[in-house]
């Protein structure tokens, strides 16, 4: 048996973990809080995390940080957004439906007495961070995040999906799936009552194999991958960010490339932002064999921001 | 009350994440006190609405521990390939390695829908199982025959036989063993339109192992004879999903067997999931479990 050294039963320094819903606008939130040791009269510092691509927070950077965050003092909250596990594959992930379940979740956690809140998003996650930050500018909530934590995050999700559909020569094509967007969804694709869940074959390599396919339906495909959804071109979002932002992503990443976060840390500077971090681990897109040296690297980052 | 997530691997290195909650009790007290294994239904995980999210908070107001746990078919395994049905029983029988590691001495399995199917696969192929009692929760007699039905009703697109024609020639002559495999959209599964809400998706294996007509260990109704732990079924009485004479079918199967020490209970103002009517659903599975443990288990 292998438990986890943070979930390992019998270990006597597991941080106390808790499974809660939170009410929000956009419906109920299912989250993980991972409580560290409150450092004196103030809460400890509070981390939002938000998964990737089909993610949830039983999996990757949402799995693996809280524990060693709550290690260091600082309290973690992995959220399950409508973006969560399959809702890509049944019409009900969109992009911007997340942004009143954040909401929902800083309330909560102001509520609670919380001050110092960081909001992290780990691929898909970093798009949906920053699309927060940007859209929700100057409310009480956005206001509320102390910086962000932009991981292995593309530069445009769309470009970055159909750079990878053309790679491959994917069936359909990403032209063709657009073309048939429009015709079946209609001049108001977010309103459309018409939808189809669609497979992509040989979208992530060139086979049809389980593992190099996409699903989406027509209307979820439109406004996280069409040429239109300018809520996940995260470069388009983040020169709006005016809290500290930190940037982190691995050399070795082949499905989000280092150039990537070179080109939104320049985006988030040249728009004034005078707080940009960028750092690089020796790791892949799932930054698997370098969780310690994350963790470090993001304590140390907040600690600098807590001053 | 004690909230633990634990991860552990099966004996095939899939990893299974688990919610283990327990009351306010501790050492011996603890490990004695009746604890549920909960298995979810299809697509489904620990935190899906309904029964997997309730059952642990009802049963724990009733003094028992529950252990939640994220089987393979959890999330989009029936949909990306890992889902093989057969193998979920591998997943389950490691969690009551678990328990019985962590001291727990009287061990019960919830399944709800597709998780009572697992729940039967894992007693008939653990004969030796430590298992005290089955609690089957809208369980189909059988999963092939249920989507077949299923599909014929609602004129699924592609048909039930053009899939199956289709998978053999996906895997080749050894599904199990196949390399090729590939995913599949059934339009019309659960409804008549085309929208995304009445599809299904599988690939070709997960299909194969768990709706397809050659599925032995999804069909219930052919190996439930093989379990000899006392049964609870519970059932919806609106239940549109699996119906009423599904678990009295399978009842008359585990009697003609020889297990006497089987229970229906219609579950009223409840469809599919009991946890519809949670108080009643929890204290029909409550007054069972206690008549088990108080006959000897």
């Amino acid at each position: 048996m292998s438990f986890p050294p943070d979930q390992t039963a019998k270990t006597a320094d597991i941080p106390p973990q808790e499974l809660i819903t939170i009410p929000t606008p956009g419906g109920g939130v299912n989250a993980l809080l991972y409580k560290a040791e409150s450092v004196g009269a103030e809460k400890e510092p509070m981390v939002i995390h938000v998964h990737g691509f089909l993610g949830n927070f039983l999996e990757g950077s949402q799995r693996f940080l809280p524990p060693l965050l709550a290690r260091e003092g600082c309290s973690s909250i992995a959220i399950n957004t409508r973006l969560s596990n399959f809702s890509l594959f049944f019409g009900y992930g969109i992009v911007d439906d997340t942004l009143p379940q954040i909401d929902g979740v800083i309330n909560y956690l102001t509520d609670l007495g919380y001050k110092k809140i960081f909001l992290s998003g780990y691929s898909l996650g970093g798009c949906i961070a920053v699309r927060y930050m940007s859209e929700r500018a100057g409310t009480k909530e956005a206001d509320a995040i102390g910086g962000v934590m932009v991981i292995a995050t593309p530069y445009s999700m769309p470009d970055s999906i159909r750079r990878r559909w053309d790679r491959w020569q994917s069936s359909p094509s990403y032209e063709q799936v657009y073309e048939e967007a429009k015709e079946i969804l209609g001049d108001n694709p977010a309103h459309s009552e018409e939808d189809r869940t669609i497979i992509i074959q040989r979208a992530r390599g060139d086979t049809f194999r389980p593992e190099h396919c996409e699903i989406y339906t027509y209307k979820t495909w439109w406004f996280l991958a069409g040429p239109e959804a300018d809520a996940s071109k995260t470069y388009k979002q983040i020169g709006k960010i005016k809290a500290p932002i930190i940037l982190i992503q691995g050399w070795e990443d082949k499905v989000v490339l280092p150039n990537e976060t070179h080109d939104l840390s320049q985006r988030a500077t040249d728009a004034g932002n005078a707080d940009v971090s960028a750092f690089f681990l020796n790791a892949g897109h799932t930054l698997e064999g370098k969780e310690e040296e994350l963790g470090e690297v993001v304590i140390n980052w907040m600690r600098r921001r807590l001053k | 009350m004690k909230n633990r997530i634990l991860s552990y691997e099966a004996r095939d290195g899939f990893k299974v994440d688990a919610l283990l909650t327990t009351p306010p009790a501790s050492g011996g007290d603890l490990r004695r006190i009746p604890v549920i294994i909960n298995i979810h239904g299809v697509l489904g995980n620990f935190l899906a609405r309904g029964t997997p999210k309730i059952f642990p908070p009802l049963m724990l107001a009733r003094g028992y521990s529950t252990f939640s746990i994220n089987t393979r078919m959890a999330f989009l395994g029936q949909i990306m390939g890992t889902g093989v049905f057969p193998k979920a029983a591998w997943d389950v029988e490691r969690s009551v390695e678990i328990l019985l590691g962590e001291g727990f001495k009287n061990i019960y399995i919830l399944g709800y829908s597709m998780g009572a199917n697992i729940a039967v696969d894992y007693m008939v192929s653990s004969p030796r199982s430590p298992v005290k009692g089955l609690i089957l929760e809208g369980c189909s007699y059988s999963l092939p025959e249920s989507q077949k039905k299923r599909l014929d009703r609602w004129g699924g697109i592609p048909r039930y036989d053009d899939i199956f024609s289709k998978a053999r020639s996906v895997l080749g002559n050894d599904p199990e063993s196949s390399n090729n495999d590939q995913i599949f959209v059934v339009y019309r599964a659960w409804g008549d339109s085309l929208n995304p809400s009445d599809v299904e998706m599988f690939t070709y294996k997960t299909w194969w192992f768990m709706r397809g007509p050659e599925a032995a260990r999804a069909k219930t109704c052919d190996i439930i004879s093989g379990v000899s732990a006392p049964v609870l079924f519970i059932h919806g009485a609106k239940d549109d999903i699996v119906f009423a004479e599904e678990p009295e079918r399978l009842r008359e199967i585990l009697n003609r067997s020889g297990n006497g020490a089987v229970d229906v209970s219609f579950i009223p103002e409840a469809a599919h999931d009991c946890m519809e009517n949670p108080d009643f659903a929890a204290d029909v599975i409550d007054r069972w479990i206690r008549g088990v443990e108080e006959s000897g288990g």
